[in-house]
């Protein structure tokens, strides 16, 4: 019963979420303010992940293909299509729900314990739009382009692995990524991607939005939206690898 | 002028409010005092319509809030001004930003315009430019009072709520922040509804007072009424403090 009664609030709040901003100029304030602190500043936690298990699957490629019968090159189609697949834009929005969907939860449930969402009531104005609707675009927008980060540091960062300790050299890796190369592969997770992102920020936003409390429940919620986004995103993405992959 | 008449509300089937009915006039302070847990709080957001009463009706000056719709009731909160118990300033702009914030959604101002209404709104809260700048977490707890004030004014409303708006505040700050709203309610003519159980908020500013209890209005008078007011629980909850029973023995 419970499960059916957040989904229904769920989409009502969608529905408050999506209805006619206010004033637009404020709304576009809010979207550049929410790509700077959502987006840009996840820039360096993606790099650097992405970087460490690149490495890290090249090594663990370089290691499973240790047969003379397999050319050197599969390492780096094994660290790119993973890349492609599944790394950068699944496992990305698995970490970022971790990191944004937190922050979202947080901030917004914080601003309804303090009354500041009652405030914003009181004078009018639609608080679910005016909070919710540009971190939701500011997320969907980004998320593409931190796909796109990851997967050429991931590669980099097998490019700089792979030789370094000495389990490919850089020539074989670099041919091995340009093999059998299907662009099918970024517009699918480029679609993940775009969804994962709406998960992202809606899911978190929905639990922060209808907390009640005090700082424990923020806390809680925060847990709470973490945990179900996870699962909402691994859900959707076999939903989509079935409908758009196989 | 706000009238309630016959307001009665529930939560799963427990009344809070009980046939409530009264009239807050405009240039008055209209107090409503009783215990934690009387059903001020639940009163004064039925009003301002954050709750859906379940009997009754709700009358800004000729405009009843019950019948309204979303599009009207928007139109109407441009109208409100509200100060919270805790100032609900919003942390992420600075002191100038939060009053600022309803002239940017709701007007047509230019900057200029903007800026000294900004400016006229914390100047009569008697806030120092010096603190214009700051974020709300740096300004202290009756500074964040009197700028939650100035923003409630920004965009000059004919009807001013207050949630308790000198808790947590020492005595003397509590006596400026209600001199303050009572000065702002004569000077722009609002009417002004304080939910407050600070019984040195009924003698200082006083003019109107409602007291409920357990959901239902038991007396209704003036400051200057209500040490002799004949009402057993407003006795109780007045005396409870040793202080008003020797004002009343005039000692």
């Amino acid at each position: 019963m419970g499960f059916f009664f957040h989904i229904g609030r769920y989409f009502l709040m969608l529905k408050r979420v999506f209805a006619r901003p206010e004033k637009h100029k404020i709304y576009i304030r809010q979207l550049f303010l929410e790509i700077d602190n959502l987006g840009v500043n996840s820039v360096w936690i993606v790099l650097i992940i992405s970087i460490f298990i690149g490495g890290i699957m090249t090594i663990q490629f370089a290691n499973a293909m240790e047969n003379p019968l397999y050319p050197n090159g599969l390492v780096g189609l094994g660290t790119r299509d993973t890349l492609l697949l599944e790394f950068s834009s699944t496992i990305l929005a698995l970490i970022m729900a971790g990191k944004v969907g937190s922050n979202i939860t947080s901030e917004i449930g914080t601003m309804r314990v303090t009354e500041q969402i009652d405030s914003l009531e009181i004078m009018g104005v639609n608080s679910a739009s005016y909070l919710i609707l540009p971190k939701i675009v500011a997320v969907v927008l980004i998320f593409p382009f931190l796909y796109i980060l990851s997967v050429f540091f991931g590669l980099l960062g097998g490019l700089i692995t792979g030789p370094l300790v000495n389990v490919i050299s850089a020539p074989d890796y670099i041919e091995g990524i340009q093999w059998l190369f299907h662009p099918y592969y970024v517009f699918f997770s480029i679609i993940k991607c775009l969804f994962f992102g709406f998960l992202v920020s809606s899911v978190p936003a929905y639990f922060g939005y209808y907390v009640q409390g005090g700082a424990l429940e923020v806390g809680k919620a925060s847990t709470k939206a973490v945990v179900n986004t996870n699962i909402l995103i691994l859900f959707f993405d076999l939903i989509l690898t079935r409908l758009l992959l196989t | 002028m706000i009238t309630v008449k016959n307001l009665y509300k529930a939560f799963d089937g427990n009344p809070v409010l009980k046939n409530i009915s009264t009239t807050f006039e405009p240039g008055k302070t209209n107090l409503i005092i009783g215990r934690s847990g009387s059903g001020k709080t639940v009163l004064l957001k039925s009003i301002l319509g954050l709750f859906e009463i379940d009997k009754g009706e709700i009358w800004f000056d000729n405009r009843n809030l019950v019948l309204m719709g979303e599009k009207e009731r928007k139109i109407l909160r441009r109208e409100i001004g509200m100060v919270f118990q805790g100032g609900a300033l919003f942390d992420s702009v600075s002191v100038e930003g939060n009053v600022r914030f309803p002239l940017d959604m709701f007007t047509t101002m230019s900057n200029i315009e903007k800026q000294k209404r900004v400016e006229f709104c914390l100047d009569h809260v008697n806030i120092e430019k010096i603190a214009f700048k700051l974020s709300p977490s740096e300004i202290s707890g009756g500074m964040q009072k009197r700028v939650a004030i100035a923003r409630a004014i920004a965009l000059n409303p004919k009807y001013l709520f207050c949630d308790e708006p000198n808790s947590g505040l020492d005595p003397e700050t509590a006596t400026v922040i209600d001199q303050l709203i009572q000065a702002l309610t004569k000077e722009f003519q609002m009417t002004t509804i304080i939910n407050t159980h600070d019984m040195n908020s009924v003698i200082e500013i006083g003019e109107s007072v409602l007291f409920i209890s357990k959901g239902e209005k038991e007396w209704e008078g003036t400051k200057h009424e209500i040490l002799n007011s004949g009402c057993q629980k407003l006795d109780d909850f007045i005396f409870a403090n040793k202080l008003y029973t020797q004002m009343k023995k005039g000692q």
